[in-house]
C-alpha cells in the first residue's frame, strides 16, 4: 500500500529512531504507542508473526518489556525514501535477562509511514523472535 | 550524493539483479557487483567474500533449483546514501524434489560507483544462499 507521508527526511529518522527506539529502550510504552495508528500492522516477517492494531501491538510490547531486564538498540544505518513515507534501518539489538543472560540481533525493519505515524511495520532478524 | 538518480537504484535491484537471478544468467547478476563486494545472509550468517565466492554461491542456487522467481517488491531508496532496501517474494522449486517453496525476503543493497559493495539478506526460511 502506498501512503502519503507528512514528514521529511530529517523527521523519519526521528519517528523511527529517536522516538520508537529510544522509547522502546526506555520501556516507555506510551511514547512507543504513540507512534503508530489506530489500525497499525506490526508483523514479525522472519518468524510470520503479526500483530494487527494498537491494542495487540500494545500487547506484544508489554510482554517483550517484562521479558527483559535491558533493552537497547544500537548501530543504526538508516535508509530513508521521504519521497513515499518509508524508512528502513539495520541496528543491533541487545537484550539482557533477569539473569543477566545477554541477546545479540542483527536486525532489520522496515517502516511505512501515513501521515506522520507508523501504519506497517516489518521487522526481519537474524535470530530467534522474542516478538510474540 | 550519488549521481545516480532514483531509478536506477530501482532498475539495477529489478530489470537487472534479479531478472538475472530469475532467468538463470550468472553473468547479468555478477555485472551488479564490485569484484571485492561482500554478501551475507543474516539468518544463517553466511558470508560471502568477493566476486568469486558470490559468483559460486549462485552457480550452486541454479544448479539446484528449476525454477526461481522474485516478485510484490516494495522498495525504500537513499540515493544520498547510495543505498537501496527491498522487501520481496520469493519462490523457487527444487530441481532434486519438485517442491515448491516460497519465502517472504528482504535485501539491503549498498552500492558504490553503481555497483553492489554490500548485500545483506534476511530470508523467512532455511537459507538457499550456501
Amino acid at each position: 500500500m502506498q501512503y502519503q507521508s507528512s514528514l521529511n527526511r530529517a523527521g523519519l529518522i526521528e519517528l523511527a529512531i529517536d522516538k520508537y527506539f529510544a522509547n522502546v529502550d526506555r520501556k516507555y510504552l506510551d511514547g512507543v504507542l504513540d507512534c503508530f495508528h489506530d489500525n497499525a500492522m506490526l508483523t514479525v516477517q522472519t518468524a510470520f508473526t503479526i500483530h494487527e492494531g494498537k491494542e495487540n501491538i500494545k500487547r506484544m510490547f508489554v510482554d517483550f518489556m517484562n521479558s527483559y531486564e535491558f533493552i537497547i538498540h544500537r548501530d543504526f544505518t538508516c535508509t530513508v525514501d521521504a519521497a513515499n513515507g518509508r524508512i528502513a534501518a539495520s541496528f543491533v539489538a541487545e537484550l539482557t535477562d533477569e539473569k543477566g543472560a545477554k541477546t545479540f540481533l542483527s536486525n532489520t525493519n522496515f517502516w511505512r509511514i501515513r501521515n506522520d505515524r507508523f501504519q506497517e511495520v516489518y521487522v526481519y532478524m537474524s535470530g530467534a523472535n522474542p516478538l510474540t | 550524493m550519488s549521481k545516480f538518480p532514483y531509478e536506477y537504484y530501482i532498475d539495477i535491484v529489478t530489470k537487472r539483479y534479479f531478472h538475472g537471478v530469475d532467468h538463470f544468467d550468472t553473468d547479468m547478476v555478477m555485472d551488479c557487483f564490485h569484484e571485492n563486494a561482500v554478501l551475507r545472509e543474516m539468518t544463517s550468517d553466511t558470508t560471502h567474500n568477493g566476486y568469486d565466492e558470490i559468483r559460486g554461491m549462485f552457480t550452486d542456487l541454479f544448479g539446484a533449483h528449476s525454477r526461481i522467481w522474485h516478485g510484490n517488491f516494495v522498495h525504500t531508496v537513499d540515493t544520498q546514501e547510495q543505498a537501496i532496501c527491498s522487501q520481496f517474494s520469493v519462490e523457487v522449486t527444487s530441481k532434486e524434489t519438485g517442491e515448491l517453496l516460497r519465502y517472504e525476503n528482504c535485501n539491503r543493497f549498498y552500492l558504490e560507483d553503481g555497483q553492489y559493495k554490500q548485500v545483506f539478506v534476511y530470508m523467512s526460511g532455511e537459507n538457499l544462499l550456501k
